[in-house]
């Protein structure tokens, strides 16, 4: 194989690479939802065993589940914005099985939670 | 009133799954002429999860304190302590891939397969999660029935 031709096939790899990475909002918002599901579950968790923070939640807003989903979608947008601004690449199908990977996880760590306590 | 409130709940969340089933199909048949249409399917999701969401938690931040007395008095108090704390933790997980999906639709499906492949499966897990909180309500709804019954809490009849 010639060096052109080597260079040639690098670069259509590249290209498929490239074309099979998601960036953007898509690839950025996409990582930031599979973290703040996770999120969502290790602060049902700890306001759930920690009851200070349990009330102070609930000071803020009136109840604490307000509280709880405001937190969640501010995490969400931001940590969103945040990783578009460190123009965040990732697959399309790591990102898929993040999400689900994270959506299983966090619903039966939920679950888990409330059976044990 | 509270009654309205409580029943939009799980219309808009009924409005939302299939709305999910709605895109789940659109992104398996993802073309060029299905684009927009796929793009509203995601906006439609994400407005009615909103307002279940909306009006979920308002009923349940200003009326459920009733209706959860009366399951921890009856014999089925799991119907608060398990299926409804779980249920309103839960529900976030379904907010949040309702308010991503209009970003991941945005994209261009027909050409990106890896776009495709997150729409599926955020649009697949809105769906399984937003059964779960369907039946989940229904159980806590039978707790405080179970309670009338098994107690004869006061009123019940």
């Amino acid at each position: 194989m010639s060096a052109n031709t080597a260079a040639k096939t690098v670069a259509a790899t590249t290209a498929a690479a490239d074309a099979s990475d998601l960036t953007g909002p898509i690839a950025a918002f996409g990582a930031s939802a599979a973290i703040t599901i996770v999120f969502n579950t290790v602060l049902a968790w700890v306001k759930d065993a920690y009851e200070p923070l349990n009330s102070f939640m609930a000071s803020l807003t009136g109840h604490h589940w307000r509280t709880h989903g405001l937190i969640d979608v501010v995490v969400f947008f931001a940590l969103g914005y945040l990783f578009m601004s460190y123009k965040f690449r990732i697959s399309g199908v790591r990102l898929a099985a993040l999400l689900a990977a994270a959506s299983v996880v966090a619903g039966g760590g939920l679950a888990l939670w409330f059976v044990l306590t | 009133m509270s009654d309205v409130i409580l029943f939009a709940h799980p219309t808009f969340g009924v409005l939302g799954i299939l709305a999910s089933v709605w895109v789940f199909v659109e992104a398996l048949n993802a073309s060029e002429a299905n684009r927009s249409r796929l793009r509203l399917a995601a906006f439609v999701v994400a407005g009615c999860i909103v307002l279940a969401a909306v009006f979920g938690g308002y009923w349940y931040t200003v009326f459920y304190g009733h209706e959860k007395a009366i399951i921890l008095k009856g014999p089925w108090p799991w119907a608060h302590n398990f299926v409804m704390e779980t249920k309103e933790h839960l529900f976030f997980i379904p907010l949040i891939l309702a308010l991503y999906l209009p970003i991941a639709a945005a994209a261009n499906l027909a050409k990106n397969g890896g776009a495709r492949a997150v729409v599926l499966v955020v649009s697949a897990f809105i769906v399984l999660n937003g059964l779960a909180i369907e039946g989940a309500g229904a159980i806590i709804n039978y707790g405080v029935k179970v309670a009338f019954v098994h107690t004869g809490v006061q009123g019940a009849e």
